[in-house]
């Protein structure tokens, strides 16, 4: 892909999002904020049993309510099943037919004149369950004899992946050093501010116009025609602004309930769920438990790895399939193994299902292999950086599972990070007396830019460049802005490949009546692909604007520049016309017709991956990244800061300093979430504890490092338009492992078991008090 | 029950009757249109919904509108004077402390009654003074920031005064 050197004009300046104004005035509206005339407003009545049979469901009582308009239930529903895009296992209905299988399945939902009505009418609807045994831990639902979550089944293990590379047996009899360990982590919520929101409206066609706040306009249309059984060509998607999403809003059930109420109701309906029913039936991270095992030589070189993961899929399929995969296959391509065998069950329980979150899988799996990675490193006694050095991938490498790595700043990365952090000072200077120990800890990590295997179709993205009479350009985009300033980077590389001001471009993301298909905003493909997109609708759109300057100016179009929106012979801007001049052409013309510049980036080399072997090159460009978290642990109370925090990130070039800063910041937020306050808590009967903000800990201001160091590396990946690759996923995927490996450094527990509580770290120093009295006791 | 209700939100004076159980974000968003107080969590968690109330920063979800008589809200439309951006939108935007956005309007509205009482904070008082708002974007750093260079700009006194 073409890029012009260090000279740029738009990229690399850290302009603010093009959208801040509207964000601090109050102007910007979310999907929360449609109102569309005449609405009712809907609910949902959901399970408060998570494995029940429906007997009988009798609405009349709520029906009688004044202001009820409309109830739906399964009867109203469809009755085939439907998942999410690309999914096979098809095992859900839109809403509970015969049975209700966590706590928070959707079983009616109400539509009234407001929603106090909606709600009151919810609580009138009597449900008839007989109550059935419950499975919630997905190693009992492997059992035989375990209750199913759905019968016809005949089993509760949704699917099991296993692929070998090489000869584990080989790298066993060859290794000097063999670590293992078991790791695990629980349901972590995105708790995104805006809640999942939706407005349905039908016209007399029979033609459906869903306004909802979704990363993926182009993948829910398929789904949601699945749910509601009607053509995909009958839904109109338009994409509201995300009050943040970080994986969890590709999708959402909520959506075409929406429109089965707006259908029966014959008026538009708006829908929002409340704030705990966003925790009881949201589709938060897939937890796993993950057993990981090392073989190294003395020299630090590991031979062979072995990963074994059972992952809660909760009661219904999302894409914990493929969270599966990334947990078992990405980390892989991180380090140069020669062996490897991963063994894989996804389980259904009588929970909330797991679906995606930033880092998708892959966070799950660091947590591990970065983990054991210090262990060995202790094994060795090796440096844990010198460890990651002597086994990390570099540029020109194909990985063992085929992964062509055409750029890395992985080296580069740890080099940088540590000497920021002051490594080595820190890492071997004696622990001071007194209860409170700090040390450092450091972790890696790569992740995609884009990622084949997730949806089969295709990868890659098309745009549309729009340029009018007065030179204004707009570009028309699949993909989405979950607010973390997709459109910002977009908006610049479209300047910068056509030469004008920033000002002058303005971006519109999904529409599915208008812009083209675009797969969406996940798997960090919004900069590579979809910029890769905008980047190639441009430069088509520069094509045909140089082609009627030429004849202005009486020169061939390849002698033409633009530069700052002035057409001239190149060297010779003095005698250029401006960019407005040109267009104005274009539009007397074309007879109104403005410049079409269309554009699609399907990038090379990327390649489907082998349904059985898993092996292929799913990504065009990969990131890399290397954290060092520095922590203080009381070793009285348990309680665990991270004071400070370094992160190195090879983000292949940077679009804008200031939005890259701000994802990495924003990512090690949640990671010091992960790592010490957040978890979704179920007791034995299937109920979730903690569905508020008051109990579902998020951090606060004050739960942050006071210093955060960002070092961004530029490794100019071929692939990527101007060299770019993804960011905001790993920025969060290093800080959970770092932050362990760092208390590790401080008092001497290994902690495997997010999040890392006071509790857990107290028990862990008790345990090793006992230990060092007792030396003989094997470990 | 209802209520009759006056009211001067953002300036305008505002007569009309309120159930008695309609908070006051309920009422801002759903019966005048005015959006920019969020709702995030509807339980006082979040600070999306932080509006003026006489100048004091409250969570307007745990308001009951009925209350507001001859009251003042301010809300974040209420900020700017014209184009004329308040220094703490401002500061947002150059420092790069909006991301999504939803919980910004909240946290400008308490940013700028915690300058108001506190013209030279430290970098702890700021972050004392946000930690009762949830943001899951930005990992609070540049919010602090910017929050810190609007104090700077509002202590220097404007050239064409």
């Amino acid at each position: 892909m073409e890029t012009k050197g260090n000279g740029f004009s738009a990229i690399g300046k850290g302009l603010p999002m093009v959208d801040a104004r509207d964000k601090v005035t109050g102007l910007h509206d979310f999907g929360m904020d449609v109102a569309l005339p005449g609405m009712l407003w809907g609910r949902v009545l959901r399970s408060p049993h998570p494995h029940a049979r429906i007997t009988h469901i009798d609405t009349s009582r709520a029906a009688r309510l004044p202001g009820v308009v409309a109830i739906v239930t399964g009867d109203d529903a469809p009755r085939r099943k439907f998942s999410v895009c690309g999914q096979r296992l098809e095992d859900e209905h839109l809403l509970a037919i015969e049975k209700a299988r966590y706590v928070g399945d959707e079983v009616a939902a109400v539509a009234a004149f407001d929603e106090d009505t909606a709600e009151e009418a919810c609580t009138l609807i009597d449900v008839e369950y007989e109550l059935l045994p419950a499975v919630l831990d997905p190693f009992e639902a492997m059992q035989p004899g375990a209750p199913l979550v759905h019968e016809h089944l005949g089993t509760n293990v949704a699917t099991h992946t296993e692929f070998v590379r090489g000869d584990l047996g080989e790298a066993l009899r060859q290794a000097d050093a063999v670590v293992k360990e078991r790791f695990s982590l629980p349901y972590f919520h995105q708790a995104y501010l805006e809640m999942n929101s939706c407005a349905a409206e039908w016209d007399s066609e029979g033609r459906l116009t869903l306004y909802a706040s979704t990363q993926s306009p182009a993948l829910s249309r398929g789904s949601y025609a699945r749910a509601l059984d009607i053509p995909p060509e009958r839904i109109r998607v338009v994409q509201c602004h995300m009050g943040g999403a970080f994986g969890a809003k590709l999708e959402y059930k909520l959506h075409p309930i929406c429109a089965l109420l707006a259908r029966k109701a014959g008026r538009p309906v708006k829908m929002v769920n409340p704030r705990h029913e966003e925790f009881f039936a949201g589709l938060p991270r897939v937890p796993m438990t993950i057993d990981l095992m090392f073989a190294a030589k003395k020299d630090g070189t590991i031979l062979g790895k072995e990963i074994r993961i059972v992952a809660d899929n909760g009661a219904y399929i999302n894409y914990a399939h493929a969270a599966m995969l990334s947990a078992l296959l990405r980390h892989d391509n991180l380090y140069r193994y020669q062996h490897t065998r991963a063994v894989g069950d996804l389980v259904y329980t009588n929970k909330v299902t797991s679906g995606c979150f930033r880092g998708f899988g892959n966070l799950q799996g660091h947590w591990a292999v970065e983990s054991l990675m210090d262990i060995l490193a202790e094994e060795l006694g090796m440096d844990p950086a010198e460890l990651r050095k002597i086994n990390g991938v570099r540029t020109g490498d194909t990985t063992i599972h085929g992964w062509k790595i055409l750029s890395c700043g992985l080296q580069e990365c740890i080099d940088q990070v540590t000497k920021a952090a002051g490594w080595e000072q820190k890492r071997y200077a004696p622990k001071p007396r007194g209860p409170r120990k700090r040390g450092v800890g450091l972790a890696c990590c790569l992740h995609v830019s884009g990622n084949r295997s997730f949806v089969p179709m295709f990868d890659g993205a098309s745009a549309i460049c729009l340029i009018n009479a007065e030179g204004q350009v707009r570009i028309l985009t699949g993909e989405t802005d979950m607010g973390a300033g997709t459109r910002t980077a977009m908006s610049q590389m479209a300047a910068e490949a056509l030469g004008v001001p920033v000002e002058w471009v303005q971006i519109s993301t999904g529409d599915t009546d208008v812009t083209p298909h675009g797969l969406g905003t996940y798997a960090d493909r919004g900069t590579t692909l979809g910029g890769g997109g905008v980047m190639m609708a441009a430069l088509d759109a520069k094509r045909q604007v140089l082609e009627l300057a030429a004849e202005e100016l009486e020169a061939r179009a390849e002698d033409l520049v633009i530069d700052d929106g002035v057409i001239s012979v190149r060297g010779n801007r003095d005698r250029g016309i401006p960019f407005r001049q040109v267009t104005q052409k274009a539009f007397i013309r074309k007879a109104g017709g403005m410049i079409v510049g269309t554009g699609t980036y399907i990038p090379n080399g990327v390649s489907d991956i082998d349904p059985k072997t898993k092996y292929g090159n799913i990504s065009c460009a990969y990131p890399f990244a290397a954290q060092v978290a520095e922590v203080e642990v009381d070793e009285e109370t348990g309680e665990v800061w991270l004071v400070n925090h370094f992160a190195a990130h090879d983000l292949g070039r940077t679009i804008n300093p200031l939005a890259a800063r701000g994802q990495i910041i924003g990512a090690v937020a949640q990671g010091v979430g992960h790592a010490l306050l957040e978890q979704m808590v179920y007791d034995d009967k299937g109920m979730l504890r903690n569905p508020s903000f008051k109990r579902y800990l998020i951090p606060r201001a004050w739960d942050m490092p006071r210093a955060l160091t960002t070092i961004l590396v530029e490794t100019n990946d071929p692939n990527g338009p101007f060299g770019a690759k993804g960011l905001a996923e790993p920025a969060l995927i290093p800080t959970p492992p770092a932050i362990a490996n760092a208390i590790y450094n401080a008092v001497g527990v290994r902690l495997t078991h997010l999040p890392l509580t006071p509790e857990k770290v107290l028990r862990a120093l008790k345990e090793k008090r006992e230990r060092t009295a007792r030396p003989e006791a094997p470990r | 029950m209802k209520h009759p209700l006056g009211v001067t939100i953002n300036g305008v004076p505002y007569d009309r009757v309120v159930e008695s159980r309609r908070t006051l974000l309920d009422f801002l968003r759903d019966e005048l249109g005015i959006t920019g107080p969020k709702k995030g969590c509807d339980a006082g968690d979040c600070g999306c919904c932080m509006v003026l109330i006489d100048g004091v920063p409250m969570h307007s979800c745990l308001i009951l509108a009925a209350e507001m008589e001859g009251r003042q809200v301010t809300t974040i439309e209420g900020l700017a004077r014209g184009d004329q951006l308040h220094p703490v939108q401002e500061a947002f935007i150059r420092c790069g402390a909006v991301q999504c956005g939803f919980c910004i309007p909240g946290i400008i509205i308490t940013a700028k009654a915690f300058l108001e009482e506190h013209p030279n904070p430290t970098t702890d008082e700021v972050i004392e003074a946000i930690s009762g708002h949830l943001c899951r974007c930005t990992g609070y750093l540049q919010i602090v920031d910017a929050i810190m260079a609007a104090a700077e700009a509002m202590r220097v006194p404007p050239q064409h005064a």
